[in-house]
């Protein structure tokens, strides 16, 4: 439509135009698939190995699946001893959508009550959890830990759990995406209505956050389900292990026992849900990622 | 029954008591709890001591796992496991948390027995966490071999812990590569060239000028001379010590691979393992008879191993590698069953022949280990991983030989350690031995800090 | 404070005509009552913890087998012996603060010249590119995966008798395995940036991405009217208006990088091999940590708390003078 601009006598420019542009996307796409071939080969790898026997992993490496897939998957299945992957499982899964759940709902509960409420201290309330972000969380893990020692808290989901209710830079991201989504009409409008400014944020508010809710559910999920850290220090109960730190008891078992096409089908087995959510997920996961940090 | 049974332990406790013995009491505590980093000796225990074993070796036997018992007890109470694994010390972490609050645990939650290794024993065992193994009702060590007693003791010499299994280790040598280079592949022979530390090295030469490496682990040697040490790493005045024996090993690792004789790998990498295959070019590797299974994978693999070529001899020094010894913890409820599990496992002829001979173990009793090894003796088999070798008898002296000096509760930082420090200057990572050392000082220094230097 | 103050007006010049109508709505005491909960647990669980991580780096307090040593005031002695030289002739935590910054820049260097590229292509009104959402989606995937695993995977690949060693021995270029991970410094550390590159290029890119859709477009559409370049254009308008998210972006890359800890852990099975060359600030408190050492743990934790304050607060210093 352009060309309706051009004179006849450019012609030729624009078709060299045009040839320079197929060229330039050509090399374009051909960087973008060299990224992608990158992304995925150690997903592809991945998948290989849970296919492919211990002896055929020790034997040397290739990109050509195996037939030992079920065979692992059920060795997976039926691991009891020190590494139930099964309930390891289930555990992961309790402690992480448990957690998720409470990070998402009090950091939208905390971004609402900081941004729809004029109270004093309000301003101060939001400087200081932007300033807690900005503390690195290993700066009270010493103290966490030195504390979860003195008071016994070990084995219990609790401790792994609760203080993800305190969570800022979920509450960032939450007060980003609150003022750019809701109006506080419609808080007033509610509030006409009689209801009660709880009912309010549960009816009202929550529906409208919708998005940014199922981002951070999904963020915090993961987060929670490939923490390795403290659920090592802090669960020493087999039936309750997570599936990181059982993971990684079967990378340190011996010699003897070491079965890598085995670790290879729980490491895969404890990526897929996370991969399954994501395929149906993604469109909103990569425009969560950028709602709730940057507003320029 | 159960009154039958109390009727008779009391019984039991009035004849003991006339013997002037203090017997652990029986405790009304419904759970016998252990702590472990694996699953080894839980297998051992389901097997051949617990209240279903007989249930436990008739699945094994059909192979089938349904008959398997659901549940596992111990003279009536429910055997409870905790298993954490020891890498980057969660093992110790976890049984330290135990320990210290045992006296005020609910019953459940009590830790009953635990199982240490030798490069932390001592922290156990100077420690008031630990019940001496006579106040748990084990007076009988004669049938055990010395040095095991020895590793458990605190420093006031009081045995604290009771290990299942002795672990006497020599050289596996590749038999080919001795016939290839020594013209025989006789273990007496082969013993004769590499009996002492400057034959080995000498034979080392020996080894690259034919094309072969001696070892493929710079460190393939450092239990030997370590275990041999008559000062301990760290002193009274918690001062670190080179004993002559690490620094000869040092001198030996630095010449060793000067000289092409070894490799750089650990003796846990792949580097290292992968010369077993029947391609591989090394002449031995430095183990007891658990190395077989648990490390030697490679040599038994029925495509690309070499079964069979294998034999063992003293080599150039005594030395042990490994072992797991039971421990009482203070504060548990079933003082008594943790005295009856130790001597289980060290005076119960039955099952310490039955580790022999069904596990591929040493055990801790003498006369099982005689015995076996004269049935193998009689039958003329021998372990056909080693051509027919009776290293059962081959053992026998050797573990009689064994002595422990010097050990300190600093040994698996100073020994891994330096290890790992020294070989980043054998790989070239750090430039001198100075520098290797340096830093191997330097780590000691963030994980021990009351430890001073010079 | 001041840092965070700036911040705020990088994220949220849109909130000022906002607050006029939140006038008229006065519960205050709902304000209060939504936010208990999460101050609540951030006392219990966060600022507690980090009082006492505080007062334990101005402590003598660890263990050493099973006995405990403190804790006892110590003053700054934790302090001091933290920035002495250790007995190889380091100081470690300016070891393990260089260390990161390297292996951080390292990474970012490609992340952030790769993810600006990327976001420009898929932005680009002139390439107009097909399937942006698939390579979106397929850049930012790594960055679900648990660290643990990828390590795990990159170990299996670039140790002495993996994959890479044997092609390259096949191919001639090396006669003997070579040692990647854990002899040459700029190795393992080039292993550890590639990592990180990988992991965190796609979330660069879709946060630079956004940064550049927020630009109005009719600057572009009038800057090709007047026929400038495709690099004109970026250099003259992409670039100084995407600037506040650049460095936003760059801001919490820093941060992320200071705490660099599971990729160079993983990989060197916690040793910062070779030569304490990968060994990063979080990896030297752990090692404080797993000695049970809760003092000098805590001295390290608070100087990482300075350097991250300052870092940050230096960088929008830097970048408002310019903009002044």
């Amino acid at each position: 439509m352009e060309s309706n601009n051009y004179q006849l006598i450019d012609r030729k420019a624009d078709q060299a135009a045009k040839v320079k542009l197929t060229i330039e996307r050509t090399l374009v796409y051909i960087f973008l698939v060299f990224l992608t071939i990158i992304c995925l080969f150690f997903f592809y790898l991945l998948f290989v190995n849970a296919t492919r026997s211990h002896a055929e992993i020790q034997s040397g490496f290739t990109l050509i699946p195996s037939k030992h897939f079920f065979e692992n998957f059920q060795k997976m299945w039926n691991l009891s001893g020190m590494a139930p992957v099964r309930k390891g499982l289930r555990n992961s899964f309790i402690i992480a959508s448990i957690s998720s759940v409470l990070t998402t709902y009090f950091s939208a509960l905390t971004a609402y009550g900081v941004y729809a409420y004029n109270f004093k201290g309000k301003k101060f309330v939001e400087t200081f959890i932007l300033l807690i972000m900005m503390i690195p969380s290993q700066v009270s893990s010493v103290g966490f830990l030195e504390m979860c020692n003195e008071m016994h808290w070990t084995n219990q989901y609790w401790v792994l759990i609760v203080p993800g209710i305190a969570a800022p830079a979920t509450f960032f991201y939450m007060i980003q995406h609150l003022r750019a989504t809701l109006p506080l009409d419609l808080v007033e409008a509610s509030r006409m209505d009689g209801s009660s400014e709880f009912m309010t944020f549960n009816r009202i508010v929550l529906p409208i956050m919708k998005p940014a809710l199922a981002v951070q559910l999904i963020f915090s999920f993961v987060a929670s389900w490939n923490n390795l850290y403290l659920p090592t220090l802090l669960i020493t109960k087999t039936e309750l292990k997570t599936l990181p730190t059982m993971l990684a008891l079967l990378r340190s078992a011996d010699f003897a026992n070491m079965d890598n096409g085995l670790i290879y089908m729980v490491i895969f087995i404890s990526i897929f849900p996370v991969m399954l959510v994501y395929l149906f997920l993604s469109r909103a996961i990569i425009k969560g990622v950028t709602s709730g940090s940057v507003k320029g | 029954m159960k009154k039958l049974f109390l009727g008779l332990f009391a019984a039991l406790a009035a004849l003991t008591l006339v013997g002037c013995r203090k017997t652990p009491a029986k405790s009304d505590s419904k759970v016998f709890h252990i702590m472990a980093w694996n699953e080894e000796f839980k297998g051992f225990f389901e097997k051949y001591v617990c209240d279903e074993r007989a249930k436990f070796v008739e699945a094994a036997e059909k192979k089938d796992d349904s008959l398997k018992p659901k549940e596992y007890h111990y003279d009536g109470k429910l055997v409870k496991w905790t298993i954490v694994p020891s890498e980057g010390g969660q093992y110790q972490k976890s049984l330290d948390q135990h320990l210290k609050a045992n006296e005020t645990a609910s019953d459940d939650e009590k830790v009953d027995m635990f199982l240490a290794e030798a490069d932390y024993i001592l922290k156990y065992s100077n420690s008031k966490y630990t019940t001496p193994i006579k106040d748990l009702g084990v007076y009988n060590l004669s049938n055990t071999y010395e040095y095991t007693s020895q590793v458990a003791s605190d420093s006031k010499g009081v045995v604290k812990g009771v290990s299942f299994q002795c672990c006497p280790a020599g050289v596996i040598y590749r038999r080919s590569i001795a016939k290839a280079v020594f013209g025989t592949d006789d273990p007496a022979k082969v013993q004769e060239k590499i009996s002492n530390w400057d034959k080995f090295n000498a034979v080392a030469a020996d080894m690259k000028a034919k094309g072969y490496y001696m070892t493929s682990s710079f460190a393939e040697t450092y239990r030997a001379f370590s275990n041999n040490v008559t000062q301990p790493w760290v002193n009274d005045d918690l001062k670190l010590q080179f004993d002559p024996q690490i620094e000869a090993w040092m001198a030996q690792a630095e010449n060793f691979i000067k000289n092409e004789y070894t490799l750089t790998a650990g003796i846990w990498e792949d580097g290292c393992t992968n010369e077993m295959f029947a391609t591989g070019k090394t002449f031995c590797w430095f183990g007891p008879a658990w190395y077989y299974n648990f490390c030697m994978g490679n040599a038994q693999d029925e495509t690309k191993g070499c079964f069979g070529d294998w034999a063992v001899c003293e080599g150039p020094a005594y030395y042990y590698w490994g072992g797991t010894w039971l421990m009482g913890a203070a504060g548990g409820n079933d003082d008594y069953l943790v005295g009856k599990c130790m001597n289980s496992f060290i005076n119960d002829k039955d099952v310490c022949k039955a580790l022999v001979k069904n596990e591929g173990q040493f055990s801790n009793n003498q006369k099982a280990n005689k015995e076996v090894a004269a049935e193998y003796e009689k039958e003329g088999t021998g372990n056909a991983f080693l051509g027919g070798q009776n290293d059962t008898k081959f053992y026998l002296d050797l573990a009689k030989r064994i002595q422990i000096k010097g050990m300190t509760i600093y040994d698996q930082y100073c020994n891994e350690g330096l290890q790992k420090a020294f070989g980043e200057f054998l790989k070239g990572a750090v430039a001198t031995k100075a520098d290797a050392i340096a830093n191997f000082k330097t780590q000691l220094h963030i994980d021990c800090p009351e430890i001073v230097f010079e | 404070m001041d840092n965070i103050k700036s911040i705020r007006k990088v994220e949220s010049n849109d909130t000022e005509p906002k607050k006029r109508i939140q006038k008229g709505v006065s519960y205050a005491k709902w304000g209060y009552i939504f936010i208990i909960p999460f101050f609540l647990v951030y006392l219990a669980f966060t600022l507690y913890p980090q009082i006492k991580t505080f007062i334990f780096s101005f402590q003598k307090y660890f263990e050493s087998g099973l006995n405990v040593f403190g804790p006892k005031w110590n003053n700054f002695g934790n302090y001091v012996a933290l920035f002495t030289k250790s007995e190889n002739g380091v100081v470690m935590i300016v070891k393990a603060f260089t260390n990161t910054m390297i292996m951080w820049l390292m990474g970012a260097v490609f992340q952030f010249l790769i993810s600006l590229v990327l976001a420009v292509f898929f932005t680009s009104s002139r390439l107009r590119l097909k399937a942006t959402g698939f390579f979106k989606a397929v850049f930012y995937m790594p960055n679900l995966i648990m660290a643990s695993a990828f390590a795990f995977l990159f170990y299996a690949l670039f140790n002495t008798v993996g994959p890479i060693n044997q092609l390259a021995q096949m191919m001639g270029w090396a006669d003997k395995p070579i040692d990647f991970i854990s002899t040459y410094p700029w190795s393992t550390r080039t292993l550890v940036a590639t990592m990180n590159f990988i992991l965190w290029f796609g979330n660069t890119t879709i946060l630079l991405m956004a940064g550049i859709m927020g630009i109005d477009e009719s600057l572009f559409e009038s800057a090709r009217m007047d026929g400038a370049s495709s690099n004109r254009v970026f250099f003259d308008i992409t670039l100084p208006l995407l600037k506040p998210i650049l460095v936003y972006v760059l801001i919490t890359s820093l941060i992320g990088g200071l705490q660099m800890y599971d990729v160079p852990y993983l990989l060197t099975k916690g040793g910062g091999e070779p030569n304490f060359s990968t060994m990063t600030i979080v990896m030297l408190l752990n090692k404080y940590l797993s000695a049970n050492n809760y003092g000098m743990a805590g001295a390290v934790a608070v100087v990482l708390f300075v350097i991250t304050g300052g870092l940050s607060f230096l960088v929008f210093r830097m970048i408002r003078r310019k903009d002044d």
